[in-house]
């Protein structure tokens, strides 16, 4: 079980917040960054703005806008009330100086504090290889609530989880009944609901919502190294067996050594 | 005196000729090109990858931490609430008509040793369901026992008699059939099977079939090799 520390950030209008990635996987493309937003504030269509030119419009609750592919570098992001002109309307939320790493793949989360305040959040997704027939399972907890628990099968796996937080562990590839419990209780909070963990990948769960609106799940599923078997076993018996020369020959080959031997000891001796 | 002579000479030539003859007459180990260069080798329809616009790159290289103008595409959107994506079809039936074998398939995964499952009945062979369905892009691994203690031969056990240009079947789960023809024969100690190529997810569609062959080690009742057949889709 590998458990990742959270990027904890204050999102701020006036606030220049550069936020350094705690990590940068090495991929391919040494320019780019792979960013993905979520929507979730409940109940508030919205209009994204990034270093002033609109990058999401009518942006739903509950929706996940991405993959984008976009330079490396540092950007500033708005967000609006739908349909609101920039000039005048008033900042929803707003995050200046967000870097995203070249090479990284982020998503960036509007959501509400455990205080219920709209907060954008970016959160880097962990691409690092699982091993084979194993996903990453990642839950992030952007709701307003306090701390949770989340049970799969009716297991525990990650307990104490608070906004805006994340956890990841790795478990075997396949389809899991989830839901999450206010922390250290049964009290189900949300779910059960069936996901699925892809192999070879990070499937990232979202707790989001408030007591008002109720509390949903959302998912996003980001591709992480896939690993191959450690081999390919096939056979026990040796019925199948390259064999080395069979008897009969190997016979065939120690009479003709033989023959010559004697024959050339027969040669020498008459010689003399 | 003479005869003597002849009878070393007869001798000599039994006991030198007799393991180069066999040493030649034997089947070869590998048949094609080696298995990685047939599994990375582009189809012959493969488009070359056209060179990544690069817009004024900075000397350094250095990503410049200026704010980058946005040149920006559609953005997809999707809903978030969890869905359970549809199991896959997978392929159930294998076919080799050049060497008679017929094999119903399963669809497999790993054991907890980390290896490759494979079905315990030899007759049957295995399809790796993490990686793609035949025919999909990359390398579709198909993999089944040589042979076992109780059950004798396996399904594959011919695979080792497999010639470049030999015709491979898959049947796919709603009946439609690919096609593959062998490319590459090889005999590969298990300590350095290229994994990552056979189990590549990318790249061209190509069907992998493994076994195990070589000479075996009593001690670990185990093959020290694996027959490894890469075919390409026919088309």
């Amino acid at each position: 079980m590998n458990k990742t520390r959270p990027i904890a950030l204050t999102a701020g209008a006036t606030g220049a917040f550069a936020l350094l990635f705690a990590a940068t996987p090495a991929l391919a493309d040494s320019h780019t960054a792979t960013v993905s937003v979520l929507h979730a504030i409940p109940e508030t269509p919205v209009d994204v703005y990034a270093n002033g030119e609109e990058l999401i419009a009518d942006f739903m609750p509950g929706t996940l806008a991405g993959p984008l592919t976009l330079p490396g570098g540092e950007y500033d992001l708005t967000v609006y009330p739908a349909g609101a002109d920039p000039e005048t309307a008033e900042v929803a939320v707003s995050l200046d100086d967000v870097e995203i790493p070249a090479g990284a793949d982020a998503t960036v989360v509007a959501h509400l504090t455990e205080a219920g305040a709209p907060e954008l959040t970016p959160f880097v997704n962990d691409t690092s290889a699982v091993p084979a027939g194993e996903g990453r399972l990642t839950v992030r907890h952007v709701a307003a609530a306090p701390a949770v628990d989340v049970r799969a099968g009716g297991e525990v796996i990650i307990d104490g989880l608070v906004n805006p937080n994340e956890e990841s562990v790795t478990v075997p590839a396949g389809s899991v009944s989830a839901d999450v419990v206010v922390a250290g209780t049964d009290t189900v909070a949300i779910g059960p609901a069936d996901v699925t963990v892809a192999e070879g990948a990070n499937t990232i769960v979202y707790a989001w919502g408030s007591a008002d609106a109720g509390y949903e799940l959302a998912t996003q599923t980001v591709q992480a190294g896939a690993s191959a078997p450690t081999g390919v076993p096939g056979g026990s018996a040796g019925l199948a067996a390259d064999e080395g020369m069979p008897a009969p020959l190997v016979g065939l080959t120690v009479a003709g050594l033989a023959g010559a031997a004697f024959a050339g000891r027969k040669y020498a001796t008459s010689r003399v | 005196m003479r005869s003597s002579v002849v009878a070393m000479v007869l001798g000599l030539v039994l006991a030198i000729g007799t393991p180069i003859t066999w040493a030649l007459t034997r089947p070869d180990a590998t048949a094609g090109t080696t298995v990685e260069q047939a599994i990375d080798a582009p189809s012959p329809s493969a488009v070359p990858p056209s060179p990544a616009p690069s817009a004024a790159p900075s000397p350094s290289g250095a990503v410049p931490p200026t704010v980058p103008a946005l040149d920006l595409p559609p953005v997809p959107i999707r809903d978030a609430a969890p869905t359970v994506a549809a199991p896959v079809p997978p392929p159930v039936r294998l076919s080799l008509p050049a060497q008679g074998v017929t094999a119903p398939l399963d669809a497999v995964g790993v054991s907890p040793d980390g290896q490759m499952e494979l079905p315990e009945d030899v007759d049957r062979v295995g399809w790796y369901r993490f990686g793609p369905v035949p025919g999909d892009d990359g390398s579709a691994v198909l993999a089944g026992h040589v042979d076992d203690r109780e059950q004798g031969l396996g399904a594959l056990a011919p695979l080792r008699t497999t010639e470049v240009g030999d015709v491979v079947v898959v049947t796919g789960a709603t009946g439609a059939e690919t096609r593959w023809q062998v490319v590459s024969r090889e005999l590969i100690t298990k300590q350095v099977l290229p994994l990552d190529s056979i189990f590549n997810r990318e790249g061209p569609p190509r069907l992998v079939l493994i076994t195990c062959g070589g000479p075996f080690i009593p001690e670990l009742r185990s093959y020290r090799d694996n027959v490894v057949v890469v075919a390409e889709p026919l088309p």
